[in-house]
């Protein structure tokens, strides 16, 4: 039998339910329907998560963040743009970049069309009606699959070669049912998927050596919601390495400047004569005023902060300062990394342009992790631009990113039990874990058992963590004890996956060489 | 015994019913609500005379008591819920507790169906069979949207299919009596039950004495079951009342969404006929007079203006004429019990096909026993039968979900369900959609403009709302009708 086959069959060879699932399809015969019932399901799924509860339900004056959603929807339709960035700033201010703003603003067209009650400008607010929460939900879905769902379907298409078909439609399949994407976008309510999904198109761009293209589409990724600037410096140093690696490398340099200059400027068209409304949306996007952090979030400032209260041993300068120098030494490794790997690349070696997306993606995971555990003002929810960058890996580090989503998931918690989504928590939690890992099944050759017995542990302290919110209460000096734990757990995973990430990014192309070698021989 | 793809179908289905609690649900919500009520709060003496509510208890006694079980649970959880005076009550606690309850009792369907797959050969095709009956459609649909206990009920019916299929025909019998106590529907299919057992099983050798041994051995089965479930009811004189509730004859030909079956296509015609004679009197005589409140969905006694009236005993008539086929493959030559689950699926096709007021749900009673042939190596034939009606059958349902807010719901599962149907069963190596002719495919693919008619251009019809329905109605009876030939044709000719 050819390597090929064999590696196949291998791979193939898993006791796993989603991977016998597309197995058993190529059995019968029906690889035909593999793709549109994974998008039927992931609809599915969507649909019925989007019937729970939202972000702010019925709780007046302010709601939540799909209160804000709406608000900016009745903001950018009736108001002109010089006016989004300061209307009424008290109730949900628009600060997300304009592109936010042009989908808000699309977004309210369509509702307008169909029933303008629904973004009446002021009388609007606090709208919670059945037809009402129907649009709102419907957009989300239709953003999410008109962005996020065919980057990622043509992105593991490209890469044919390295993967088996069954292996291809597993990754599709994990990366479109992340359950935290998912609950928090259709669940809490938001629009992470057309940021993630602007990211994945800039890898698909990456993957077909179109750098142009790719830089444009990291600038839609961060004009729409500047978190997405925790990957800036993976992308800057991927491309700035294409320029000193290609020949015309000055010229790349050059073009790649213009369009990203380009893109951002026409995106800031309505506000560019003004610099006074250019600064008013500088200082809506990033609101330095704030603090090291804001409620709980897993992040390595918040856990410090319990036994060490930094915010009142330093002021908001200093922390600042050490936040930024702390990100920086944990993002600069990976990135310099790649930047160099890249540089030397032989490109009379197989698979280059394979290996600059695999070395990508690791950097993507550990700059955006790196932001995540060390910056300033980080939300829970950032935790989706490592989780989104970490399923673009999830064929070469299956059990890595299983855990990595269950433990993220773990740390929403808080977050979704706020929003009465406990229930769908619950049905995708062990739905992702049992689909993924199965830990029912008998030993799957792929996962070392070291690591199997790890993660029933970790599993174990989840369990612990939610039995014990569950039925004690916490004595009166920690009222948030079990959210404290959360994060604590959380955060010490999240810094130990960092670790891991970094290591396996060191490795990565090494272990595809010798699979690469293992094939020529 | 189960295997782990066996847990993780159990575990999707169980995971996506979960997620579906807060969708609608229609009035069978509060029917059984009451029900909980009723047999919660009255002496038994006490149930089938209750009428403070508009949905009185009209099942047979065993699922009262089966309501009575649950009331127990539903008293400790929130006591509102069995409040009698509280109508029309829908909390979450309440919704919650219902839904968990079809989930729950759809446990039997699943042990049935692994039962199943086991006396048809434990086959990939079994278990995909198997697979696409818990999580089909219809009791998605059905039972965990809409609100019905179908799961749990088909379950028991597989049971006694099952025991047949093992040779246990007393057991198969005492089983379909429990489920006619339970739901006296499938009286309709006792026909086939009861030529099947007396032929299988009583009549089989040729001594006289064993023979009548085991009709008398049968006879005291089934009488037991009986009198445990009527038993109380007769003693205490309430025989009238009991069969009154039990057979409302009150309710018009055709439910409110006309079921795809003959009298949907009978009543188009009627319509279609009166609006000729509206342009054109001299060609139809109509007697306009007569139209009801038919066109508009509700129910109530249909008339029809061109074409006779149908009176309830022509039905009967009507269904049990086209329950020959059924009988006519029980007295084939070998009698065995694959005749019979043939003939249940014919007994219901015909029943649907001309019965008085069937609801679009009881698509389910011949799609269940068809999919346990379908487990066992079908030919071509029943296969494509299969599809056509499965799909045809299952679009019918759509319109019970009418809001916006599980169109893709509705949509979403139906598709899934057809996809995976048309390509992961197999007869003689080919897939289900190889095996379709093209008139059949176009008809399967005909479902899609049909969607689009009626559920996404609703402004089309303005105040003719009801003809989006009635083109389901007749576009799905199409389907449901012609699977009921190739079926019938089928049974009677397979050499097996």
């Amino acid at each position: 039998m050819s390597e090929t086959k064999k590696k196949e069959r291998l791979q193939d060879a898993s006791v796993v339910p989603v991977h016998r699932w597309f197995q058993f399809l190529k059995s019968r015969n029906a690889q035909a329907i593999s793709l549109p019932v994974t998008i039927l399901f992931a609809l599915l799924i969507r649909w019925c998560v989007s019937l729970h509860g939202y972000s702010g339900r019925h709780t007046p004056p302010l709601y939540g963040d799909y209160e804000a959603q709406r608000h900016w929807m009745e903001l950018t339709f009736h108001l002109p743009p010089s006016q989004w960035y300061y209307y009424d700033l008290q109730y949900w201010g628009l600060d997300y970049p304009p592109l936010t703003a042009f989908q808000s603003w699309l977004c309210g067209v369509v509702a307008n069309a169909i029933d303008p009650s629904w973004i009446a400008l002021g009388v609007s607010r606090g709208i919670e009606t059945h037809s009402s929460k129907l649009f709102m939900r419907a957009s989300v879905i239709v953003l999410e699959f008109v962005t996020f769902v065919p980057a990622v379907v043509l992105l593991f298409r490209l890469r044919d070669m390295q993967m088996s078909w069954a292996a291809r439609h597993v990754s599709i399949f994990s990366a479109l049912m992340q359950p935290c994407l998912l609950l928090v976008d259709h669940g809490h309510f938001q629009y992470n998927a057309v940021m993630l999904g602007f990211l994945v198109w800039a890898v698909y761009f990456a993957a077909r050596e179109q750098h142009v293209l790719m830089a444009i589409s990291f600038c839609c990724s961060f004009m729409f919601k500047q978190m997405g600037l925790y990957y800036a410096p993976a992308v800057f140093f991927f491309l700035f390495a294409q320029c000193f690696r290609l020949q015309y490398g000055g010229l790349l340099f050059l073009k790649l400047g213009l369009a990203v200059l380009g893109s951002v400027g026409i995106m800031l068209f309505p506000w560019i004569q003004s610099l006074d409304q250019l600064q008013q949306i500088l200082i809506r996007v990033f609101p330095v005023a704030r603090g090291l952090y804001e409620d709980k979030v897993a992040n390595v400032w918040c856990a410090v902060n319990v036994v060490i209260k930094l915010r009142s041993l330093f002021d908001t300068q200093a922390l600042v300062r050490l936040s930024t120098v702390a990100t920086a030494l944990a993002f600069l490794p990976s990135c310099l990394h790649m930047f160099f790997k890249l540089w030397h690349q032989n490109p009379r070696t197989d698979n280059t342009t394979a290996n600059a997306v695999t070395l990508l993606s690791y950097c993507l995971v550990n700059t955006s992790l790196a932001f995540f555990l060390f910056s300033f003002q980080v939300h829970e929810k950032s935790i989706l631009l490592p989780l989104g960058a970490a399923l673009l890996l999830v064929d070469k580090e299956e059990w890595a990113v299983n855990w990595f989503v269950q433990v993220a998931l773990f740390s929403l918690y808080p977050l979704l039990f706020k929003d009465g989504l406990n229930l769908p928590y619950w049905v995708m939690a062990v739905g992702w874990s049992a689909l993924r890992s199965c830990p029912a099944c008998p030993a799957d050759t792929r996962t070392p058992s070291i690591v199997m017995k790890l993660q029933w542990l970790s599993t174990l302290a989840m369990l612990t963590i939610h039995l014990g919110d569950t039925l004690l209460s916490p004595p009166a000096s920690l009222p948030n004890l079990f959210v404290v734990l959360n994060v604590l757990y959380s955060c010490g995973m999240f810094v130990l996956f960092f670790v891991y990430f970094n290591y396996r990014q060191l490795v990565c192309l090494r272990s595809d060489a010798d699979a690469a070698k293992q094939k020529s021989d | 015994m189960l295997d782990a793809n066996d847990i993780a179908l159990v575990g999707i289905g169980v995971g996506v019913k979960l997620l579906l609690w807060p969708a609608y649900h229609s009035t069978d919500f509060e029917v059984h609500r009451n029900w909980l009520a009723i047999t919660a709060s009255l002496p038994v003496s006490r149930w089938y005379y209750e009428s403070r509510s508009l949905w009185t208890l009209d099942y047979p006694p065993f699922f009262a008591w089966f309501e009575w079980m649950l009331s127990h649970a539903a008293r400790l959880l929130d006591p509102r819920i069995v409040d009698l005076d509280n109508l029309d009550y829908a909390a979450a606690s309440c919704v919650v507790f219902q839904r968990l309850t079809v989930i729950a009792s759809e446990l039997v369907l699943f042990l049935a169906l692994c039962r199943a797959v086991r006396a048809t050969g434990s086959s990939t095709q079994a278990r995909v069979a198997a697979a696409l009956v818990f999580l089909s459609p219809g009791f998605l649909l059905v039972d965990h949207v809409h609100f019905q206990y179908n799961g749990f009920l088909l379950g028991i019916l597989v049971y006694s299919l099952t025991f047949a299929l093992e040779g246990r025909d007393l057991l198969a019998a005492v089983s379909f009596a429990v489920l006619l106590c339970f739901k006296h529907i499938f009286m309709y299919i006792a026909p086939a039950y009861f030529v099947y057992l007396l032929r299988h099983h009583c009549f089989a050798g040729s001594k006289i004495d064993v023979s009548a041994l085991r009709l008398a051995q049968l006879g005291l089965a089934v009488g037991v079951v009986f009198a445990i479930a009527f038993g109380p009811f007769v003693a205490m004189g309430q025989t009238h009342q009991l069969l009154a509730r039990l057979f409302p004859f009150k309710r018009g030909l055709c439910h409110a969404f006309w079921a795809p079956n003959f009298w949907a296509l009978y009543t188009f015609t009627d319509r279609l006929l009166s609006l000729i004679a509206r342009i054109a009197p001299q060609l139809v005589t109509a007697n306009i007079s007569q139209l009801g409140s038919s066109t508009r969905g509700r129910v109530g006694d249909t008339r029809f203006a061109v074409l006779p009236d149908i009176p309830p005993i022509a039905t009967f008539v009507a269904t049990f004429a086209a329950q020959t086929p059924a009988f006519a493959v029980l007295m084939r030559r070998t009698c065995r019990p694959t005749r019979l689950v043939q003939a249940t699926v014919l007994c219901a096709h015909a029943s649907f096909m001309f019965g008085w007021h069937v609801h679009e749900k009881a698509i389910m009673l011949i799609l269940v026993p068809l999919g346990l042939l379908v487990a066992a190596a079908p030919s071509q034939r029943v296969l494509r039968a299969h599809a056509v009606l499965s799909i045809a059958g299952f679009y019918s349902l759509l319109p019970l979900l009418f809001g916006a807010q599980e169109l893709p719901i509705k949509a979403a599962i139906l598709l899934i369900w057809s996809l995976c149907s048309l390509a992961l069963l197999h007869a003689n190596g080919h897939s289900a959609w190889e095996c379709l002719t093209r008139v059949e495919r176009l008809y399967v693919l005909g479902h899609f403009p049909l969607f689009a008619l009626s559920e996404l251009v609703p402004g089309l019809f303005g105040h003719m709302q009801f003809v989006p329905l009635a083109l389901v109605s007749v576009y799905t009876a199409l389907g449901v009708g012609y699977s009921w030939f190739c079926l019938a044709a089928a049974f009677l000719t397979d050499r097996s």
